[in-house]
């Protein structure tokens, strides 16, 4: 049988607070965006809001983006982080922009799950520093990859590799509407079916889609490819009756669905808070 | 008895002639290389009648999305300093849905009732009203695994405006009208040659069609329909509920997939002006949060509950509250279930169990 | 094959389709009461002036748009005049957006929804009322038909239980109603705090304070959450009431409130339709109704 973590974005929705509980009434939100290790292609989706970016620069002040301005400001009320947290330096920087940001939200599979920076976790760190960094890995300090809340408390999460920019500019208007934002607390196949799509499982892949949170408009198995898990795992239900229809009905041993979780860090022990 | 015979030429041609006015909706080919067979149909909008693969085996997808869309707008709402606006939202696109096989025609028969029946649902009602539809006679099971025989939904007489029997290999169709409509889209006595009335010849080729048909067409329960409810209202104590559930991820996939599944939430989508629309959106009850209520109570937290809640429905509760089939036996659950749940092979069981447990308790 | 139906069976034209049942009616919020920390008492009117027109034990869905939409049972009873109360607890996104209001602001309802309890049915009888924790929001419609139709009525009996004192609904009139002669109206709490004067327990305790009932005579109305029906229902059982003279109201998710929708469904019953009250002897067919 499988071990079960609840490894599903722990802290997804849990208050039914609204998002922007903490600010002073009638002011705009001010918003920062920070990355750790990873891409940085999560705070670049947000850039890509084309046609909604105008009206959400227009509603909020934006006081610290990399990717986006040059100029700094540390008074944040809502402070969006993605990348996971691998190297020492990466923990100092996120325990102080829990200081600073009065509402953190983890953006991503790294931050939200450790994502593929997990990866790493298994190998021997002497031997990953080397091929990373070279001859001058001894300046480079890392440790193992894991989600932003194995280290502070995180208020909100938008998993996905990269965040859904839908669900990105959903959170916005519940900030700016007074209203709680929520993860679906349904699977990927929900969307998929409503899509209209072939399931994947009829053209012989083994989709993650069952047991993975949806919000993500399905939009993997839209493209005829089966869905890997980058939103995290939707229940403990689901991972335990994943693997034991894996095991049952399609001869898929326990290790291989592992292998498959282990991808975006949806089941990853060592990502737990 | 049939009302008309049309070749496939003909047909085609009154199809593009419903175009002009409407919309056309109906199955698909598309290639599917890693599927056994390697195509699969879909209902969709085309443009031209030779577009439709009218001798389609199923559609993936049931037709419910042409009535009942995944998710719609039922009103669109503004607000102003603790005021608002509302208005509904109607559809009414005339839409001919070309293409429904007979089980289907009887899943639309049910959405039909729940949607008319004690409170008017315009929006669906609308939709309903300005589509024509043309059904599509199976003259053998279209796939491994349908149980319409037994649901006795694998004919149908009613619920469309033609419909069509593909009497010979020669792609030639029997027709039979069901509505004013359907009569003058494909009036006889407007003969073109390729629509004529039925001489003695097409009728005895239809009665060796239903013939063959009967025979085509096997059970695959081991009890017909009308005892269903019997046996259903035996096994609510069923071990069964919660061992199958086990194996089951809550993904509502069976539910969205099922024709007659009509369930749906409701909730506001805003835009970032304070305007909005309130959503309809196909909702499932073997989603976990189905019955939660506000205050956190979840009236069925067990995926066994669950699943025994969706079987009840199917098998007898839909037919009690309606008179009508709460399943059509089209499968599709089972072929959308990842997790190889089967409703033919849990009412096997069920069957099997209430046997085992002798005459009545 | 079956005999051939010459009609198609395409739903009637009955209307015109510039209306949406799913309409709400704007309502003005007139007062808004604190009741407890989490429950306040909104006074409504609808903005056409008309009467509500419910039955007691019957519920609207209220709407603020933006948030969606919640079902609420109506708090007031029908003879108090086209002005109607609702009692709601701040639990969920909708509700909480509720307890922003202001009076002056709009809202929109849809109903009365459900059936009620058939009062002409309760014409005649001595009553028994037995509500718990916020289901007093419910039972007040009720209570307060049978104070305002006071001759109709024999005996009247009122048992409510709470978790604990700051958590009592309707205080000041819990109050008044047991000074009254002539309802019988008795208070308990699970946990009570050195403010309270009264009895402490769960409710099943009060029915030794009750008299003799007149089996044949009573009525007897139940509303509470689910796990207080077993307990209550033994005690009323042995009371010897026929079970014929028990109405129980139960919650569930309403969703569309015209059952459609499928989320308050209890076994094979729409609650939204056939309920929120129901005979007691209707109610134990359903598993899933009282477990």
């Amino acid at each position: 049988m499988i071990p079960v973590f609840d490894t599903s974005c722990p802290v997804a929705g849990r208050s039914g607070e609204p998002v922007g509980a903490k600010l002073a009434a009638g002011t705009r939100p001010r918003i920062a965006i920070f990355s750790l290790t990873g891409c940085e292609g999560c705070s670049l989706a947000i850039l890509e809001l084309e046609n909604e970016l105008l009206d959400v620069l227009g509603a909020v002040d934006i006081v610290n983006f990399r990717e986006g301005m040059s100029e700094r400001d540390w008074n944040i009320d809502i402070g969006f982080v993605d990348g996971a947290v691998s190297t020492p330096h990466d923990e100092a920087q996120l325990r102080r922009l829990r200081e600073c940001c009065k509402t953190l939200v983890a953006i991503g599979s790294c931050a939200c799950l450790g994502g593929v920076n997990t990866l790493k976790n298994a190998q021997p760190q002497n031997e990953y520093r080397g091929y990373v960094y070279g001859e001058a890995a001894r300046h480079f300090p890392t440790a193992d990859a894991r989600p932003l809340s194995a280290f502070v408390p995180i208020d909100h999460e938008l998993p996905g590799c990269p965040l859904v920019r839908e669900e990105f500019l959903r959170f916005v208007k519940c900030l700016l509407g007074g209203r709680p934002f929520r993860l679906p607390s349904y699977p990927v196949c929900v969307e998929c079916k409503r899509r209209g799509n072939l399931c994947s499982y009829e053209r012989g892949q083994i989709c993650l889609g069952p047991l993975t949170r949806g919000g993500c408009d399905a939009i993997c198995p839209s493209y005829g490819r089966a869905c890997d898990g980058c939103r995290g795992v939707v229940s403990n239900e689901a991972l335990k009756a994943f693997g034991r229809n894996m095991r049952t009905q399609y001869d898929v041993s326990l290790s291989d669905v592992l292998e498959r979780l282990r991808l975006f860090g949806a089941f990853q022990e060592s990502a737990l808070p | 008895m049939l009302d008309g015979i049309i070749s496939h030429q003909e047909l085609l041609r009154r199809i593009d002639a419903l175009r002009v006015e409407r919309r056309l909706i109906g199955p698909v080919a598309r290639v599917e290389p890693e599927c056994m067979p390697p195509v699969r149909y879909f209902y969709q909008p085309v443009e031209r009648a030779d577009e439709l693969a009218l001798d389609f085996t199923y559609c993936v997808q049931s037709p419910k999305a042409v009535l009942l869309p995944p998710a719609e707008p039922l009103l669109r709402f503004d607000r102003e300093s603790g005021k608002f606006r509302a208005g509904p939202v109607i559809d009414h696109t005339p839409t001919a849905l070309i293409g429904v096989h007979p089980c289907d025609v009887h899943a639309i028969e049910l959405l039909d009732a729940v949607f008319s029946n004690g409170n008017a649902d315009g929006h669906y009602l609308a939709r309903r009203r300005s589509l024509f539809i043309v059904a599509v006679d199976c003259p053998e099971p279209c796939t491994e695994g349908v149980f319409c025989r037994d649901m006795e939904t694998h004919e149908t007489d009613r619920g469309f405006d033609v419909i069509l029997y593909r009497l010979d290999a020669d792609r030639r169709y029997g027709v039979v009208f069901a509505s004013d409509a359907g009569r003058a889209w494909l009036n006889p006595s407007l003969s073109s040659g390729g629509m004529r009335t039925p001489n003695s010849d097409d009728e005895r080729t239809f009665i060796r069609y239903r013939q063959n048909k009967e025979r085509a067409f096997e059970p695959r329960l081991p009890m017909p329909r009308r005892e269903l409810p019997e046996m259903m209202a035996r096994s609510y104590d069923s071990l069964l509920w919660e061992a199958t559930a086990q194996r089951c991820y809550s993904c509502g996939s069976c539910n969205l997939a099922c024709p007659t599944c009509y369930c749906f939430d409701i909730r506001d989508e805003n835009e970032l002006n304070g305007g909005g629309c309130r959503l309809r959106e196909w909702d499932a009850c073997m989603a976990r949060d189905f019955a939660l209520v506000a205050g956190g109570h979840n009236f069925r937290a067990k995926p066994g509950q669950r699943l025994r809640h969706r079987l009840y429905r199917k098998a007898a509760w839909i037919e009690a509250q309606t008179g009508l089939h709460g399943c059509v036996g089209c499968a599709r659950c089972d072929r959308a279930c990842t997790a190889k749940i089967s409703i033919v092979e849990m009412l096997g069981q069920l069957a099997e169990e209430v046997q085992h447990a002798g005459t009545r308790p | 094959m079956r005999a051939r139906d010459p009609e198609t069976r395409r739903p009637a034209d009955t209307t015109d389709f510039p209306y949406s049942i799913y309409l709400p009616e704007a309502a003005r919020v007139l007062n808004v009461n604190p009741m407890t920390e989490l429950d306040s008492l909104f006074e409504l009117e609808l903005e056409s002036g008309r009467a509500l027109g419910h039955a007691p034990g019957q519920f609207v869905q209220v709407s603020v748009f933006g948030f969606g939409e919640c079902p609420i049972s109506i708090s007031s009873s029908p003879t108090r005049g086209p002005r109607f109360e609702l009692s709601i607890r701040r639990v969920g996104e909708v509700t909480n957006a509720l307890h922003r209001l202001r009076s002056g602001d709009s809202v929109g309802i849809r109903g009365p929804l459900g059936h009620g309890f058939d009062v002409r049915e309760l014409h005649g009888h001595d009553m028994l009322v037995i509500a718990g924790g916020c289901a007093l929001a419910p039972a007040r419609s009720l209570i307060q038909y049978v104070l305002d139709e006071r001759q109709r009525f024999g005996s009247f009996h009122v048992l409510y239980g709470a978790r604990s004192p700051n958590e009592l609904l309707f205080r000041d009139e819990l109050a008044r109603w047991g000074q009254r002669d002539d309802v019988h109206c008795h208070v308990i709490v699970d946990h009570a705090d050195e403010s309270w004067r009264g009895r402490a327990g769960v409710v099943t305790k009060l029915f030794d304070e009750l008299p003799e009932l007149d089996r044949e005579r009573t009525m007897v109305a139940v509303i509470g959450p689910p796990i207080m029906f077993r307990f209550v229902m033994l005690e009323v059982l042995a009371l010897g009431i026929p079970q014929n003279h028990v109405y129980c109201s139960i919650e569930r998710r309403m969703k569309c409130g015209i059952g459609k929708c499928g989320h308050c469904q209890a076994n094979d019953v729409y609650v939204c339709m056939e309920g929120p009250v129901f005979k007691y002897g209707r109610l134990k067919a359903l598993r899933e109704a009282i477990e």
